[in-house]
């Protein structure tokens, strides 16, 4: 029997089935050896490599006068093959022996040797003895590797500038993490051919790639000026005033290197893991506050160039001023400055009369002020060379009311950094050129050959020299006669601003918590350095930038400048820093002007004269008062008694200014308490004997160093 | 009983290419099971003692004349269902499968043997229905046939087994005459409804008779990488198979030198990945070569069968033809990475005892269907 035709044709069909079966598994084939084989292939090579890292050297970190400040040491790491230690069957003794060393958990480096990989870590950075132990056990499959840990020899100092580098060689914070890739180098390897079980195969590739260690980098930073800063911080965290946080920077005005930087609370970058996360970067730069009266320096300087106001224009602060619906108080409020100069306004600090000249620059010259405050490097980053800096809050400028320029004229209203404010104080010391703050010096190779320098950079002329020049002087009477006297160093001249502002809060500005700060360079005249104090947040009162900032600043900036050797120099004007001799002031009334004028000279004051005529009929101080020589005596003249004059008793205290109008034969009619300001009618005007002339009195400022 | 001039119809392409293959098979064994074991011929030499057996075993078979093997048919039935019990009780644990009976001097695989004793039964089976095959109703009894030793295996677990015994169904069936939509209509539906129940299990949670391993190395085929385990799991072997194989090129790396072989990065390189070191050490050229060699006993079987005296004999070589078809094709799709890894083995190729045995047994009755097909007249 034949089978049939059927059967004979489905078998043709299986055959043609199968045909189809084995063409596609070749296709198949043709595409795994000709289009991927290449890949493939080198799939197979990696298969057959286990790479052991050999870490480069991290380079070193050094302050401008070669000091270092981050140092590469030499350890140890502990790696293990897990198969080699699967194959010894000798796993669990092994960890229980490395546990014990190394001090921790048997349980985790047997979970780290078992599992399924080329190559595991078990611990980094592993203390010399530790590692020899381990060495000269000769556990198989147990490596002991050298590698580098990152010391810094100085612990907390600089902390924020320096950051810090992780295990692994890499910088996470601060210049480590600015610098990284300068600093790492690059990382060399051993490489050995190894078989699917670990095991090493002999006669194998088995090649050393050397590590590229990594260059050094020179920062701008002092050392010894570093530990100045930090000195001063630790002792006022230490104080009762125990803020929340406190800062110093201290730049070179002219080169915009940054010498110092220092904040609490700091860390110390060999164990930063125990500290908190937020006190790892570094506020001068990340941070903003808002300035305060520090920032009065940037509206002097704008209204100044732009000639809306000169130093001897007079002004009158009632203590307040109404912007619109707005009432903006001075800090002495409820007091008042009385009438001033604006010279004697930096001096006061006197927030109606920096309104007052926001608002006429603004008004005068609209967009001025944010022109200069923009120009002066505020809402933008410096460009400083750290990461994560901050731009500082400016309102924007399409916003903008006039109870935001007047309060941006004082310094509220508007966020800077620490940064920010330094490097625009800079540019007034400067004479107007607003420089880069930098805090790389240079970058050294391997040998200590100098491989890159950067050079200071200039941004911008901000304002011109001469106005430089005027706001220094404005700013070196704050400090010599005003708010800032605190921060006074004989033997240098300085210039500076106090700030005190209130810090904003959730739903406006909170009570009781200020920033209290200074800001000032030194010496006046050819400035070196430009020096920044905040506190944040300090306990108790006073809790002004005067009183709290302003001594910290004197401290560092003495030292600084002594360190520094910057010349003693005494201006002419106080030459004797002996205080002035106490003088008895005579009785010159009823005498003729010439007399009455050679015999106070003769002792040594001053004089001054109020009316016409060549007879003194009063003065001020009466006589048998102790004042300082030197002092101002005031003569009230006058020729006919008959058509009397009203004489000008601005400043007097009522009982001085009733004695004067007496000897003019005219009677007071006070209104209020304190000094004279207002008078009607007004001086000048002759009168007939017997008039009234009724004055306003101002109850001023009482001796607080103010804001 | 045996007449000698039987002989004169053997087909010595077809034993040719087979002792071919035998020869190229210990050549590529004992590359790659050189490093596995103290003796670098510890494999070699048991797997030429594997043949030896095979051999005597297919002598025996050719001796007998195969139509005899009908009066034995519920005898091997039940002995197959016997041995697949037998294995679920007394049988030897391994990988997570319980499949080899421990004879002492030889672990005996039930399931290698169900597959050609399968056939025997079925040819059998098949040809007292061939005419009656054209119903759905025609097609429940050969169905719940082999459906007891298929289940047995399945049970084992041993799902690469019970498919091809599932392909040896079709294949005979097919041959054997069955209604052509039918078996379509069968494969289709039973495509569909694994699919659905697949996509379901994966969205919906529905449980199907797979173990969690099982359907991750069917499912690795779509990405060797995604296996859970970025590749190191059930991937590993796809991956690293793909890899041998893609280093062979042309002409292959040569004999002992393969790495991804020699350094065992390619687990199972003596017995179900042998393909791949055929790619690696080998070549594409060679690799073809093989797979020829392969298609050429394949295509001398089909030829067999349709020269056999009968539909029995037809039958036997066909579902034999089905078993090897499929052994190959999965076998090399699975190292190349376009099958499945079901854990079959590849034929006559790679190491291993009751394989090589059972395969002898379906190629003795091949040759036996072979000599005493129809009478050639003088």
């Amino acid at each position: 029997m034949v089978i049939n035709i059927n059967a004979r044709k489905r078998l043709v069909f299986v055959f043609f089935l199968l045909a189809a079966g084995l063409t596609t598994v070749i296709l198949r084939l043709a595409w795994l050896q000709f289009v991927r084989g290449a890949e493939l292939q080198e799939k197979a090579l990696n298969n057959r490599l286990n790479v052991m890292p050999v870490a480069a050297q991290r380079g070193v970190i050094y302050d401008r006068n070669r000091h270092e400040l981050a140092i590469s040491i030499a350890s140890d790491y502990i790696g293990a093959f897990p198969q080699e230690i699967k194959d010894s069957g000798r796993a669990e003794e092994i960890a229980a022996t490395i546990g014990s060393i190394l001090d921790i958990p048997a349980k985790d480096v047997l979970e780290k040797i078992t599992r399924n990989t080329g190559f595991e870590f078990i611990e980094r950075q592993v203390e010399f003895e530790k590692a020899q132990k381990i060495k000269n056990l000769k556990l198989p499959g147990i490596e002991v590797v050298p590698e580098n840990r990152r010391y810094y020899p100085n612990g907390p100092l600089a902390a924020q500038v320096l950051g810090f580098a992780g295990v692994d060689n890499q910088g996470l914070e601060g210049i480590e993490a600015m610098y990284d890739k300068q600093l790492s180098g690059e990382p060399g390897k051993i490489v050995i051919e190894f078989d699917a079980l670990g095991h090493e195969i002999p006669r194998a590739t088995h090649r050393y790639i050397p590590p590229q260690n990594g260059n050094s980098i020179v920062l701008t930073i002092d050392q010894t000026i570093q530990y100045i800063a930090e000195r001063e911080l630790e002792k006022i965290v230490n104080s009762p005033t125990d803020p929340l946080k406190a800062n110093i920077i201290i730049m070179d005005s002219k080169t915009g290197e940054i010498l110092a930087m220092a904040s609490r609370p700091a860390f110390d970058p060999n164990n930063f893991g125990k500290y908190p996360s937020s006190v790892w970067g570094n506020p001068l730069v990340r941070d903003v506050y808002e300035p305060g009266s520090c920032f009065k320096i940037i509206t002097t300087a704008a209204a100044l160039e732009e000639g809306i106001v000169s130093p001897n224009d007079s002004f009158y602060c009632p203590g307040y001023i109404k912007v619109g619906p707005d009432t903006i108080n001075c800090w002495v409020s409820p007091m008042s400055h009385g009438s001033e100069t604006f010279a004697e306004a930096v001096k006061n600090s006197c927030n109606p009369v920096f309104a007052k000249v926001a608002l006429k620059l603004e008004e005068e010259k609209p967009g001025k002020f944010y022109d200069y405050i923009k120009a002066f490097g505020f809402g933008h980053p410096t460009g400083i060379d750290l990461t994560g800096e901050g731009t500082g809050l400016l309102i924007p400028e399409q916003q903008l009311k006039p109870i935001n320029i007047a309060t941006i004229g004082i310094g509220q209203g508007i966020a800077v950094t620490p940064l920010q404010l330094v490097t625009a104080v800079s540019a007034v010391a400067n004479g107007g050129r607003l420089m880069r703050p930098h805090l790389v010096k240079e970058v050294l190779d391997e040998d200590g050959n100098v491989i890159k320098k950067i050079k200071p950079t200039e941004i911008r002329q901000v304002i011109s020299p001469a106005t430089a020049q005027k706001v220094a002087e404005l700013l070196e009477n704050v400090v010599s006669k005003g708010t800032g006297r605190n921060a006074y160093i004989p033997g240098y001249r300085v210039g500076g601003k106090t700030g005190t502002a209130q810090k904003a809060g959730p739903g406006g500005y909170m009570d009781g918590k200020y920033v209290a700060s200074f800001v000032g360079f030194a010496p006046v005249n050819n400035p070196r350095i430009v020096c920044l104090v905040t506190i944040d947040e300090p306990k108790g009162y006073p809790y002004y930038g005067g009183t709290l900032a302003a001594p910290v600043f004197k401290r560092v900036v003495s030292d600084v400048l002594h360190y520094l050797k910057v010349p003693v120099q005494y201006d002419e004007n106080k030459k004797d820093e002996q205080p002035p001799k106490p003088v008895t002031v005579p009785e010159v009334v009823g005498r003729e002007l010439s007399s009455a004028k050679a015999e106070i000279e003769k002792l040594g004051l001053k004089v001054r004269f109020e009316g016409q005529g060549d007879k003194v009929i009063a003065q001020i101080p009466k006589s048998g008062a102790v004042v300082p020589a030197g002092t101002k005596i005031i003569l009230y003249l006058q020729s006919n008694p008959n058509k009397p004059r009203v004489p000008d008793v601005s400043g007097l205290r009522v009982t001085e200014a009733a004695q004067v109008l007496e000897a003019y034969g005219l009677t007071l009619e006070p209104q209020g308490t304190g000094q004279a300001a207002e008078q009607n009618p007004v001086p000048g005007t002759i009168v007939s004997p017997g008039n009234k002339v009724r004055i306003k009195f101002y109850e001023t400022a009482r001796e607080v160093l103010g804001p | 009983m045996f007449e000698r001039r039987l002989w004169r119809n053997l087909d010595y392409v077809f034993i040719g290419s087979i002792v071919a293959l035998l020869v190229i098979s210990l050549i590529v064994l004992q590359s790659a099971s050189a490093n596995i074991s103290s003796d670098p011929n510890y494999y070699v030499k048991k797997q030429i003692l594997n043949i030896l057996i095979g051999l005597f075993a297919l002598f025996v078979v050719v001796l007998i004349d195969y139509t005899k093997l009908k009066r034995y048919n519920i005898f091997f039935y039940l002995i197959n269902i016997l041995m697949l019990v037998a294995v679920m009780v007394i049988g030897h644990e391994a990988k997570g499968a319980q499949r080899w009976i421990d004879l002492g001097f030889f672990l005996f695989q039930p399931s290698e043997f169900a597959k050609t004793i399968t056939v025997v039964t079925l040819a059998h089976f098949l040809e007292k229905r061939h005419n009656k095959l054209n119903s759905w109703r025609d097609l429940i009894a050969p169905f719940l046939y082999v459906a007891v030793p298929m289940l047995l295996i399945l049970k084992q677990p041993d799902l690469g087994t019970s498919l091809v015994i599932m392909a040896i169904l079709f294949g005979m069936l097919y041959v054997a005459g069955a209604n052509n939509k039918l078996l379509l209509a069968i494969i289709g539906g039973g495509a569909l409804v694994v699919g659905l129940a697949l996509y379901a299990h994966f969205h919906y949670g529905l449980p199907i008779p797979l173990e969690d391993y099982q359907l991750r190395r069917l499912m690795v085929v779509l990405n060797p990488y995604n296996d859970g385990k970025g590749g190191t799991g059930a991937g590993y072997h796809v991956i690293q198979s793909q890899i041998a194989i893609g280093s062979g090129g042309w002409w292959g790396v040569g004999l002992h030198q393969g790495t991804q072989v020699q350094l065992n990065f390619l687990p199972e390189h003596h017995t179900d990945f042998i393909f791949s070191v055929v790619g690696e050490e080998l070549g594409f050229i060679r690799t073809v070569g093989v797979l020829s060699i392969y298609f050429l006993i394949l295509h001398r079987m089909i030829r067999i069968a349709s020269q056999a005296k009968d539909l029995y004999g037809s039958l036997l070589v066909t579902g034999i033809v089905s078993m090897f078809a499929f052994h190959i094709l999965v076998n090399v799709g699975m190292t190349t990475g376009i099958m499945p890894v079901t854990g079959i083995p590849l034929p006559l190729f790679s190491y291993g005892g009751s394989s090589m045995l059972a395969n002898m047994l379906a190629l003795g009755l091949v040759i036996n269907v072979n000599l005493r097909r129809q009478k050639i007249l003088f």
